[in-house]
């Protein structure tokens, strides 16, 4: 292997390795700026979630024939848009990082260097993540399941194996193709500062697409409902079905009635694949000596400069700058927009089953405990961007002009994250309230919503004795296994724990006066502990490690 | 008055500011210089309260910065060496976040913002990102900030880094207007012939140690030297410049 890698030019492995680096942000991430730890963390997940569905099959595997037909089509098309979504989310964290920016540019057009070089090197360095990620999530489930297929259609496990790898690559290829081929286009038709403005949008766009799609797509287990014309349309529109068709068409198990949905598919993977080559080729080839002559100075937008007051000049300044900063900083935008995965996620999976039904559903623990999630979510999630700083060597202006107590500078990270974090989940679980009844009980819901994201805030905000954004944060203190299991052991569990106390509360008005008194009590409790704290906190900038030196504590007496 | 007192700053050991004392006065322009490395920076970073010094005290109008730091820096403003800034705001929105750290009443600042950025030609790009802005305009921004509330001590690190002819000259002007109009101004720079016009008075530093404190006058006739450029080669210049540059040139063309 190391021979074979050899045998590659020299320009491509440097560029491939620094590409690679560059992927996904680790400055960002702090995982002490390891890639292969990242990605260990990264697959470690994926991992453990293909030896649940691998586990899955096995449960599965005495089912009669007929049941095991229905359950393996439900777990095909789950794997189908699983791996499209973690695609789709990769591609929304890497976006941009295909495409030469001004620092390739500026960097490597002087060199003695060819454009394909660093096209191939780059395109290297995605696929790779992608080929890692599709290796994760299938490690275990992509060689039970299609074993299983095989038994549910008296076919051959081989070519199910085949069938199915082949499938998870193509609809990996299919859907990083189409998002190329889109930003390809974008920046070959538009002025260079448009495209800038409008690559963000682009990004927060295609993350909505990818999750929305994700969650509220419907699992169609039977060849009836498939052929149904009422499913016709559903099917045309989403990709997830096409390679489905694919796949069972290289298991040799596609009904004929289905051929046109694996056509789909395979005119789909060729637009997508070609379209994403020739934008590539036509960027590297044309426009990457326009990154440099078009000035990235945008010109202005006049009159779009509005800040109204959110309480004092302190509080309306860090609350601006967080906004920018989220809007602005891709880093921050992808991270923060990770845990708006997660909520929006929650939030379209709770009503998904009254979406489909069409009509209110009886308020369900599920509901409750996926608003109590949404606002975990939303809190931690700005919480925890606001560690990470930006443009750390600039925070000497927010030093030099800190005039005022700390307690003042929490209480504007508190309206903050009160402003930005619980109130939009707030407002998103009172929409989705809509979809249950009775409106009683709903109203009663949201009120415990609403303490439950002030407390939240309390809580995020302990020992927070800075400025979001402006902060050094040591290296490694972020794990995503950490937060993975965290987040499921803690936070689901307690959640449901949580609602199901609730729902019980909800029919008793004693009761439930107690659960919103005491939640009024630990909030205000919360409130009064950080102020008093912050008086006497200092404001710091600089995280500094703990001390390496332990005192034993030994005191001489005289 | 600003007033160093013995004021020493080390790096693992090494001294960056050693012992150094010197003032300067309101209604002075006072020229701070030094070859790179000898400390200029590491002061100035320490009269703004941004580092630490392990030892001394620094005085304004008689006080100690660190009784009232918050107080202290209300009447301060200061231009960095480097254009650290952030990038993802626009030029406008910049400024208004410094008036609302520093409280400034609203309609006041919103003036100042709108003439400082009409009289240092960045209007027609205030609402493009700071990330687009060229060095020059960065340094425009930095110096808009530090002016905005009025500040009675200003600080300024190589203030003429990255401007352009006209608004060097305009710069000039205004340090000595500033001056003028009772206030402290204490900046370094490399450029001597610029520091020779302006200053009332310099400070040199020489291998973290002040090796001069007074008006150019008094030094052109102490030590009897017609220029600052021959009175600074003597106190802080230890190479010989010609010679080096001819080693230079012969080492590439071998």
């Amino acid at each position: 292997m190391r021979k074979l890698i050899l045998l590659l030019p020299l320009q491509f492995r440097v560029l491939y390795r620094q590409f690679l680096l560059r992927v996904i942000d680790l400055e960002a991430l702090s995982i002490e700026a390891d890639i292969p730890r990242f990605i260990g963390q990264f697959a470690g997940v994926l991992i453990f979630v293909s030896v649940i569905s691998a586990l899955k099959a096995l449960f599965a595997s005495d089912a009669p024939p007929e049941i095991l037909r229905g359950i393996c089509w439900a777990v095909e098309q789950q794997h189908i848009s699983g791996i499209m979504l973690v695609v789709g989310l990769f591609a929304v964290v890497s976006w941009d990082t295909t495409f030469p920016d001004k620092r390739d540019a500026m960097v490597l057009l002087p060199l003695p260097i060819t454009p394909h070089i660093i096209l191939l090197a780059k395109l290297a360095a995605s696929s790779v993540i992608i080929g890692i990620a599709i290796l994760s999530l299938n490690f275990a489930a992509g060689l039970a399941w299609p074993i299983l297929v095989a038994k549910a259609c008296a076919g051959n496990p081989l070519r199910a194996l085949a069938a199915y790898w082949f499938t998870m690559v193509a609809a990996c290829a299919f859907l990083y193709g189409m998002v190329l081929t889109v930003q390809g286009m974008t920046a070959l038709l538009l002025p260079r500062g448009l495209f800038l403005r409008l690559s963000a949008l682009l990004q927060l766009v295609a993350f909505g697409l990818f999750l929305g799609v994700y969650f509220l797509q419907p699992t169609i287990d039977n060849q009836v409902a498939m052929n149904s014309a009422s499913n016709h349309h559903l099917l045309i529109c989403l990709p997830s079905f096409w390679f489905f068709a694919l796949f069972n068409q290289l298991n040799g198990s596609l009904p004929t009635s289905l051929g046109w949905l694996a056509t789909e598919a395979w005119t789909g993977l060729a637009l997508a694949v070609s379209g994403a080559g020739i934008s590539l080729l036509l960027c590297y080839l044309r426009t990457m000596r326009k990154t440099i002559e078009e000035p990235d100075l945008v010109s202005a937008m006049r009159g779009m400069h509005w800040t109204p007051r959110f309480g004092s000049a302190l509080q309306t300044a860090v609350l601006f700058f967080t906004i920018r900063s989220l809007l602005r900083s891709k880093q921050h935008r992808v991270i923060f927009a990770f845990f708006l995965a997660g909520v929006f996620g929650t939030a379209l999976s709770s009503v998904k089953d009254a979406w489909w039904v069409g009509h209110r559903l009886p308020l369900s623990i599920d509901f409750l405990a996926s608003s109590y999630l949404m606002m975990v979510l939303a809190v931690v999630g700005l919480r925890s961007v606001f560690a990470l700083p930006i443009t750390l060597h600039a925070n000497w202006v927010l030093r030099t002009t800190q005039m005022r107590a700390t307690r003042q500078y929490v209480a504007a990270a508190r309206r903050t994250l009160l402003l930005l974090a619980a109130l939009p989940a707030w407002l998103l679980a009172a929409a989705l309230s809509n979809s249950f009844y009775p409106w009683r009980e709903v109203m009663a819901h949201m009120a415990v919503v609403a303490i439950w994201g002030i407390i939240l805030t309390e809580v995020s905000l302990l020992g927070f004795y800075k400025v979001p954004f402006t902060c050094s944060v040591l290296p490694g203190k972020i794990n995503i296994q950490f937060l993975f299991w965290g987040f499921f052991i803690f936070a689901v569990i307690f959640a449901y724990m949580f609602a199901d106390f609730e729902i019980h509360a909800l029919h008793n008005p004693l009761r439930f006066g107690l659960l919103l008194a005491v939640l009024a009590a630990i909030e205000v409790c919360l409130w009064g502990f950080n102020r008093h704290r912050a008086k006497w906190a200092v404001l710091y900038f600089e995280e500094l490690p703990s001390e390496t030196i332990t005192t034993l504590g030994i005191t001489y007496l005289s | 008055m600003l007033e160093l007192r013995n004021v020493s700053k080390h790096y693992c050991g090494i001294p960056a500011v050693d012992d150094v004392s010197f003032a300067a006065r309101p209604g002075e322009v006072t020229g701070y210089l030094g070859p790179n490395g000898s400390g200029k920076s590491t002061t100035l970073k320490m009269i703004t309260g941004l580092i630490e010094m392990i030892s001394g005290r620094i005085l304004f109008d008689g006080k100690s910065i660190h009784d009232d730091l918050i107080a202290y820096k209300r009447r301060m403003g200061y231009v960095p060496e480097e254009p650290y800034l952030y990038n993802h705001l626009s030029g406008v929105e910049y400024l208004v976040m410094i008036s609302q750290l520093r409280d400034l009443p609203a309609r006041q600042s919103s003036e100042r913002i709108d003439g400082l950025l009409r009289l240092l030609s960045l209007y027609d790009d205030r609402h493009a990102s700071i990330s687009g802005y060229s060095k020059g305009m960065r340094q425009k921004l930095l110096i808009s900030a530090a002016l905005l509330h009025n500040p009675d001590l200003i600080l300024l690190d190589e203030p003429f880094s990255g401007l352009d002819v006209g608004s060097a000259l305009i710069l000039r002007s205004l340090i000595k207007e500033l001056a003028a109009r009772g206030k402290v101004v204490l900046f370094s720079s490399h450029e001597l012939d610029t520091v020779e016009r302006i200053s009332d008075r310099v400070v040199i530093l020489h291998r973290a140690k002040l090796v001069a404190d007074d008006s150019i006058e008094r030094l052109r006739s102490m030590m009897d030297l017609s220029t600052l450029e021959e009175i600074f080669s003597q106190l802080a210049v230890e190479q010989d410049s010609v010679a080096t540059a001819r080693q230079i040139a012969e080492l590439v063309h071998a």
